[in-house]
């Protein structure tokens, strides 16, 4: 971590703006622009800070840069971008992407994730990485010239790999299903969650209605008026209360979403893994199978049936210059074969390593990230609870004075 | 079988000239002979007596003799009751259920203890059943007409969504039967009534009950305000005021009640979605090793946030609804007495009218429209006391009542704070190295 861009730089995503333009298809559409500052960080700063840069970039500019990452480092965990859309949201949360709460949170979202990135001792050192915070223009074109996208692989061949593959490491099978129940539970979670806030905030809001009918039935008490009607002001104060502690929950929300992500980016490994194993399997069966035709060819056997067997058997066989060319092929052929499959079982094995190395890293963030923000649910829990303590003492003591 | 009524300070079947007006002070002197016990009343005559049992047979089990004889040396009468010289205090308690081959029911143990000439002993242990309560207030309503009778709980309970025999509903019941019983038992008029009296301490009520219905047809006992057909005018501006004042009073109450009952729903809805949410952490902490005990952690605590939260709904369901509703029903029958007292003047109104009109020279008005005005006169007097003494007991009941519903809010917070901050350090806990 020593070396990791965080400790060099400050970085920030300090403001959004809606913005109009006209997209590749020329149709004009309205989107926000953020705003990136990033400052050198002086290991002995007295006197003048550095200069502040700043550019604009929009989410689908995050995205490509994601995509890359994912692309070009698929073995390590890439960490996740906060949500497209509004998604478990509770009835008075905008599901808009354009309404300025959402669009605040996604602005500390995309923050975190450039923080993510900058922090991650592979990642951080990436070029490209490092244009996306400095560079404004032609930034998207370097990423294409990458040519990232053509070493993206295929989802259908990634799937196919998954259910074909026969030998993958024990390891990766068990993350991936850890991988699957996280998603799972943390998914139900926020889910319940969000039904939970919005219960919560019906029953604050309708003590609300004391304050107006205290309010009202105090107007004809003469001994019992003042204490009624004070009561009914600290009910009005103890129903607005509510949207503050649902807003500072979401926070929490958006905590446990960065991980219901995360948990797709650890898929994301294990199905490269699967890939590389399918790949290797599949290599290693072509050479085996390969090794076999030589040796049929050599020894005059056949082993298996094969149309060539058959068509030779019906047209006659081949006059030994023709097997003997045959055979060389082969030979060549396998000789390739068996280079290819050493060097890929070496990719295959480096990746198991470093994947393996970075998944125990993550493990470690996400224990300590997740233990924090059970502790902060925690305080806001107790914040709430000290409120509505507060709030029904000074309704009591009202009370006792009618 | 009982004799002549008993003559009571009240404006009740003596005639009202020869009362000393309710609000005057009164002095044991002049109540003296006319509070000698009839003999004849049906009472135990020893608190020994092995006999005692309810109609169906049951048994009914007394409290031993209290050592009576200091009680009976603080012999004082008076008007006031204050906490001081209070001398007749009712309790209900212990519900019992019943079972028997026509009806299923539930019976009351009131309890009564005094030191009121009125009263044989100082003590009495009776059994009642919900009829029996109800009996007394229609008695109550008819001897006592100017005076404001206290409400008793519903009578009737929707089948099906109401289970009479549960315990919840046999508590609040009883609680609203006690308080029905105390607040006569404070009132310096009600307190003295008969009915109320054989009702506290007879053995056999409805025999008794029996009783009073003929000697309702042949004594004419009740006074039966019911004058018929006389419209009144105009309503002296006080009574208007009182009018005015239960029918806001009565309409702000059903919507307090409404908002509790809409506050409960959506705590229970709430409830719902919480006790589906605390699991799920217990699931999560299955998955996971470090964190495995934090997350059990957390969904222990919201699983005693639901319990609190439920005994607070409960709470509420139980003893903060029935007195709203209580209130409710109060302010009905005094809106009830207030008509009475309407009619009781416009009766007088017509019949002086109708004197008016004879345009005779007469030198004294008539006497029957003397005792219209004294009816009124009494029933006025009878009521406005009654509303000063309501008004100050429902300052009362409402201060205890919200003060009541603050602090039970309070102490769910006060657990569901106490859960949290027990976890902070199950959370901030670091794992052994290993």
């Amino acid at each position: 971590m020593e070396d990791c861009l965080a400790k060099k730089m400050e970085i920030t995503v300090s403001e959004a703006e809606k913005r109009t333009g006209r997209n590749a298809m020329n149709i004009q559409e309205t989107y926000t622009a953020y705003l990136i500052e990033t400052r050198a960080v002086e290991s002995q700063s007295e006197g003048q800070c550095a200069p502040v840069d700043s550019l604009w970039r929009r989410y689908s500019e995050f995205e490509l840069l994601r995509n890359y990452l994912s692309v070009t480092y698929p073995h390590i965990v890439v960490p996740p971008l906060p949500e497209k859309r509004a998604d478990f949201v509770w009835h008075k949360l905008s599901a808009d992407n354009m309404d300025p709460d959402f669009v605040e949170r996604r602005r500390i979202g995309l923050e975190n994730f450039l923080l993510r990135v900058a922090s991650h001792p592979i990642l951080c050192q990436d070029k490209i990485f490092y244009l996306f915070l400095t560079q404004e223009g032609g930034w998207k074109e370097m990423v294409n010239e990458t040519g990232f996208q053509l070493k993206a692989d295929s989802r259908l061949k990634a799937l196919n790999a998954t259910f074909r593959v026969k030998n993958p490491d024990k390891r990766f099978t068990e993350l991936k299903h850890y991988s699957d129940e996280l998603q799972s539970v943390i998914s139900h979670l926020l889910r319940v969650r969000a039904r939970v806030a919005d219960r919560l905030y019906g029953v604050y809001k309708v003590h609300g209605n004391y304050g107006r009918v205290f309010s009202e039935w105090s107007a004809i008490e003469k001994e019992m008026g003042d204490g009624l009607q004070s009561a009914g002001h600290h009910m009005d104060v103890y129903a607005a209360s509510i949207d503050d502690i649902l807003e500072e929950e979401e926070h929490y929300a958006d905590q446990l979403k960065e991980y219901l992500f995360y948990a797709e980016a650890l898929r994301a490994v294990c199905r490269k893994h699967e890939l590389m194993q399918y790949d290797l399997e599949m290599a290693a069966q072509d050479l085996t199978s390969k090794k076999q035709q030589c040796e049929e060819l050599a020894t005059g056997t056949v082993r298996t049936f094969s149309l060539k067997g058959m068509t030779s058997k019906l047209f006659g066989q081949e006059t030994p210059e023709q097997r003997e060319a045959k055979l060389k092929v082969l030979e060549e052929q396998i000789q390739e074969g068996e280079e290819q499959l050493k060097s890929k079982n070496l990719e295959g094995r480096d990746f198991v390593k470093s994947a393996w190395a970075d998944i125990e890293r993550f493990k470690e963030q996400k224990n300590h990230d997740l233990k924090e923000a059970l502790i902060s649910y925690a305080v806001m829990q107790i914040s709430m609870c000290k409120k509505g303590i507060q709030v029904w003492t000074n309704a009591k003591e009202c009370f006792s004075k009618m | 079988a009982a004799g002549v009524p008993k003559p009571l300070p009240s404006s009740g079947p003596k005639s009202l000239r020869e009362m000393p007006h309710p609000l005057a002070t009164s002095s044991s002197e002049e109540m003296g002979p006319a509070l000698t016990p009839s003999p004849d009343l049906l009472l135990p005559r020893s608190i020994a007596d092995k006999d005692l049992s309810l109609p169906n047979g049951t048994p009914v089990d007394t409290s031993s003799p209290a050592s009576s004889s200091s009680l009976l040396n603080r012999l004082q009468l008076d008007d006031d009751l204050d906490g001081e010289t209070r001398d007749l205090f009712v309790t209900v308690d212990d519900p019992k259920k019943h079972v028997c081959t026509m009806e299923t029911y539930i019976t009351y143990r009131v309890t009564t203890k005094t030191t009121r000439a009125e009263f044989d002993l100082p003590e009495y242990s009776v059994r009642r059943r919900y009829q029996d309560f109800d009996w007394l207030r229609n008695k109550l309503e008819e001897s006592q007409p100017t005076h404001l009778i206290p409400p008793l709980p519903e009578k009737f309970v929707v089948k099906g969504v109401v289970d009479r025999f549960s315990e919840e509903f046999v508590e609040t019941r009883r609680k609203a039967l006690d308080k029905f019983l105390k607040r006569i038992t404070d009132h310096p008029v009600l307190s003295f009534n008969e009915h109320f009296n054989v009702f506290l301490t007879a053995k056999d009520l409805n025999a008794y009950k029996k009783q009073g219905m003929a000697l309702l047809s042949k004594m004419g006992e009740s006074v039966k305000y019911v004058t018929g057909g006389y419209k009144l005018r105009n309503r002296p501006l006080e009574f208007a005021a009182i009018g005015e004042y239960l029918d806001t009073f009565s309409l702000k109450l059903g919507t307090i009640d409404r908002i509790a009952q809409r506050i409960i729903k959506e705590q229970l809805e709430y409830l719902v979605e919480l006790r589906e949410y605390g699991p799920v952490y217990s699931t999560w902490g299955g998955l996971e090793v470090e964190l495995s005990e934090p997350l059990e952690g957390v969904s222990a605590c919201i699983g005693n946030c639901c319990t609190a939260l439920e005994e607070l709904s409960e709470d509420m369901t139980e003893d903060f609804l029935p007195v709203l509703r209580e209130y409710i029903l109060y302010s009905e029958s005094m809106k009830n007495v207030l008509k009475k007292r309407d009619q009781v003047q416009a009766e007088y109104e017509a019949k002086l009218e109708a004197v008016a009109l004879k345009k005779e020279d007469r030198p004294k008005v008539p006497t029957d429209v003397e005792k219209c005005q004294d009816r009124v006169e009494c029933f006025n007097a009878d009521l406005k006391a009654d509303m000063e003494r309501w008004q100050n007991n429902k300052r009362q009941d409402f201060r205890q009542l919200l003060m009541g519903m603050a602090d039970k809010n309070i102490q769910y917070y006060e657990k569901c704070l106490t859960a949290w901050e027990s976890i902070i350090p199950l959370l901030q806990d670091k794992p052994e190295t290993k």
